[in-house]
């Protein structure tokens, strides 16, 4: 299905205002708003990082100038059931670092903590404020067929795109400005300050103005623009591993040109491993020796607590109905995409037996690798991912091939006049969500677009493009599951 | 408001490719006019342009470049793999503001940003005598904006004075070797026997590239000559581009930085230095041989800078 046009080729009520102005001026004119928004990625060096060639190579962000639009209304519903998710999804990392009432309980099984790669046995026994863990997310949804909208998986640990929310609408608007006149279309600007006051609110007490700073891996890290344009939008710092140093008083101090100054909130774009040689990974020369100590002394807050991809991995995703039941007492609001656990031998039969119709997915990767899609997939490749599944079944799960919707989308197109036609191209959605004493969801969120004829694949660091994602309120019937179509 | 270390660094080096890229362009507008002014018998050679604007490398010409011209412009405009070449500046400006863009405003960015897309795409045609004037200026004109954001709109804290620091080391710097070009230039005179003609065509030259003809003639009331250009140069601190009002205008910049008293003791003998400085302007040799020890004495001062401020991390 299309997210902007009915089954029969008609603007959805949502988007009639868009799609009247774009048919009523022709793809030349389309075209030369596209150029003009490259311009300006160009100029306001909107970049990311791409790893080619045994180089680091800063490309500009590729954009698609027709937005993916949302019913106000719609978007209320999701955004109550991703807050109504990660607080369950908090609860569950909280619980699982100190009682494990949901172990005890018979809810969640034992072994799946066992065998769990982001499971830091050096958490256990520290409460964070709030009780929260995950304090920033970027949950990826999608739509299929059916007009439902779906998560497909919870990123809890360095979650990245909310940059080019905010990018995207400040290229889209001056594209499209007429439009932004005739709607309410909701802003997104408002996210680095409320990250900001999460971020605050997580200072060791006592603390009246707390010294934030950014802690990123490094310019050759593929979000180092985002990175950079967090600390910007928030006045904070950005810093390297090799700018900080923990005291012997195990608080954390940067190393400035007066000497060295305390720093109160450390939110983290560094992987739990690399985060302290001191508790992790002895070789990293990423993070600070000593981090671990400050931030369980309660002398640093830090975002997200590093222990939280415990809870994201896709085999834990299966149970994240249970976990919202089980922790808040309510039914799920938003659905998970059915999932088959290989870990459970009857599960495993069914998949192996059926793998040319399901998707395969590693529980511990991110960013699309290891992904294999059993429609598209050789012979050779699903026998490989038999193998792997037998090999080690709880690092694996399979859900059914999902057909994502689609978003009108200028693309290449050498045989038309222009050069450039507009055609459906798949998309998904990765709204961000805050938790800490309060929630807060983007509107909207990163609208992700996979650029080839019928591919699947939307990921920037695999050709992927992206979409301005407009949330509009009006009168408008809404789309989804309550038979707007 | 705090400043890391490791930012400062950047930031320094920031403001000193910015300005090396400006001056390096008008270096070469320099030398460009005198060379026009030397049509036909005496033809001014290019090689010793490259020297002055501090680049190490051997420069051979090919056969029909019979005055080394198109391999230097290449080498001083174009040459990416030349990281003191214009282009090879402005990349460098670029990469370091993109990694401080946390402390600097956003428009400054833009600014350095969109200088880079232009050399970028722009700098092969300078090579030729056509394009040159026209990208030379842009890039002059670029910079110039850039102090001009910065200037309006970025608080006076030490992320700001470390960039200013940069540009004007840099200046003092540049300034000295826009005035080594001028002893290049009376050197291959004397050799042809010709040094005298139209000197005080050549002398505005000087002070057009630092766009300092006007200034110089309102503050010196009397006629273009050699000895007088280039004391307004080195002394006359009331014009920001001469060698003493940098220095003058570091020494206010490091009384707003934490802890710098090693840095004003180096700058105070690099001030003795120049005001010692007294070079016979119709000497190309000695002339020359000045501006070394000017640039000796300036990159003591870098070097304060640098163990002070920059090397904590």
């Amino acid at each position: 299905m299309d997210e902007l046009l009915t089954a029969t080729g008609e603007p959805r009520p949502v988007a009639a205002a868009l799609m009247e102005l774009i048919e009523s001026q022709g793809v030349a004119a389309l075209i030369e708003r596209q150029q003009a928004a490259e311009l300006d990625i160009l100029t306001m060096g909107i970049t990311f990082t791409v790893y080619s060639d045994g180089e680091n190579i800063d490309r500009a962000w590729p954009f698609d100038i027709i937005p993916r639009v949302i019913p106000g209304q719609e978007w209320d519903r999701i955004s109550r059931g991703l807050s109504q998710r990660l607080v369950a999804l908090n609860r569950f990392i909280d619980d699982i670092y100190n009682d494990q009432r949901v172990i005890a309980d018979g809810v969640f099984p034992a072994e799946l903590l066992d065998a769990s790669a982001n499971f830091r046995p050096q958490c256990r026994g520290v409460r964070p404020k709030h009780g929260v863990w995950a304090h920033i997310s970027g949950t990826d949804l999608v739509r299929d067929d059916d007009g439902v909208m779906y998560v497909l998986e919870d990123n809890l640990r360095v979650p990245s795109g909310v940059s080019y929310v905010i990018e995207n609408r400040a290229v889209t608007k001056r594209a499209f400005s007429e439009l932004f006149k005739q709607q309410q279309i909701r802003p997104v600007d408002g996210y680095t300050d409320e990250l900001q006051r999460l971020l605050i609110s997580l200072a060791p007490d006592g603390v009246m103005a707390p010294q934030i700073a950014v802690l990123t891996p490094g310019v050759f890290n593929s979000a180092y623009f985002e990175h950079s344009f967090l600390a910007q939008r928030m006045g904070a710092e950005l810093v390297e591993g090799v700018d900080l140093v923990v005291g012997d008083d195990d608080c954390v101090y940067m190393k400035t040109i007066a000497g060295l100054e305390r720093v109160h909130v450390i939110y983290r774009r560094i992987d739990d491993l690399f985060l302290d040689p001191e508790a992790f990974r002895p070789d990293s020369a990423l993070g600070v020796a000593g981090l671990m100590r400050a931030w369980k002394a309660g002398n640093v807050g830090m975002a997200n607590a590093p222990g939280a991809g415990v809870a994201d991995d896709k085999v834990v995703y299966a149970w994240v109905p249970d976990l919202i039941r089980y922790y808040l007492g309510e039914e799920p609001l938003l659905p998970n995409v059915p999932t088959y656990r290989t870990m459970y031998d009857d599960e495993r039969r069914f998949v192996i037996d059926n793998i040319g119709d399901l998707v395969v997915k590693p529980a511990n990767e991110s960013g699309g690798y290891g992904i294999v899609i059993g429609n598209r997939a050789t012979r050779d490749q699903l026998d490989e991912a038999i193998a792997a599944i037998d090999a080690d079944p709880r690092n694996w799960v399979a859900q059914p091939i999902l057909s994502l919707s689609t978003v009108p989308t200028l693309v290449a197109s050498p045989d038309t006049p222009n050069g450039r036609a507009i055609e459906p191209r798949h998309v998904d959605l990765r709204p961000f969500v805050l938790t800490g004493a309060t929630s807060y969801v983007t509107p909207g969120g990163l609208t992700r677009v996979a650029l080839p004829e019928g591919s699947l694949v939307v990921n920037s660091s695999q050709g992927g493009g992206s979409k301005d994602t407009w949330i509009v309120d009006g009168s408008f019937i809404g789309i989804g599951s309550n038979g707007g179509f | 408001m705090a400043l890391l270390a490791r930012v400062a660094d950047r930031l320094y080096w920031a403001a000193r490719y910015v300005e090396r890229a400006e001056d390096t362009a008008r270096i070469v507008r320099a030398f460009h006019e005198l060379v026009v002014d030397f049509p036909g018998d005496v033809m001014l050679r290019w090689e010793p342009l490259a020297a002055i604007a501090g680049s190490d490398a051997v420069l051979v010409a090919n056969a029909d470049d019979v005055a080394g011209e198109t391999t230097v412009m290449e080498h001083l405009i174009a040459d990416r793999a030349n990281p003191g070449s214009i282009v090879g500046c402005v990349a460098l400006a670029r990469e370091n503001l993109r990694t401080t863009r946390e402390v600097i405003p956003r428009e400054a960015w833009q600014v350095v940003n969109s200088l880079s897309h232009f050399v970028d795409s722009t700098a092969h045609e300078a090579v030729w005598r056509q394009g040159r004037d026209r990208f030379l200026a842009r890039v002059v004109d670029e910079s110039r904006r850039l102090d001009g954001v910065l200037d309006s709109t970025m608080t006076r804290a030490n992320s700001y004075r470390m960039f200013r620091l940069g540009r004007l080391i840099e200046r003092a710097d540049m300034t000295t070797r826009v005035l080594g070009v001028r002893a290049a230039a009376l050197l291959q005179l004397q050799s042809f026997g010709v040094e005298t003609i139209g000197e005080e065509v050549q002398w505005m030259g000087v002070l057009r590239s630092l766009s300092a003809l006007q200034m110089y003639q309102r503050a010196t009331r009397g006629p273009i000559e050699g000895e007088a250009v280039v004391r307004f140069l080195l002394f006359d601190a009331a014009f920001p581009r001469s060698v003493q009002g940098c220095l003058e205008e570091i020494r206010g910049v490091l009384a707003g930085l934490p802890s710098a008293h090693d840095v004003i003791s180096v700058l105070n003998a690099t001030e003795a230095i120049v005001s010692d400085c007294h070079p016979i302007t119709s000497d190309g040799v000695e002339l020359d041989t000045a501006m070394d020890r000017l640039q000796d004495a300036i990159a003591a001062l870098d070097r304060a800078i640098h163990d002070r401020y920059l090397a904590a991390w």
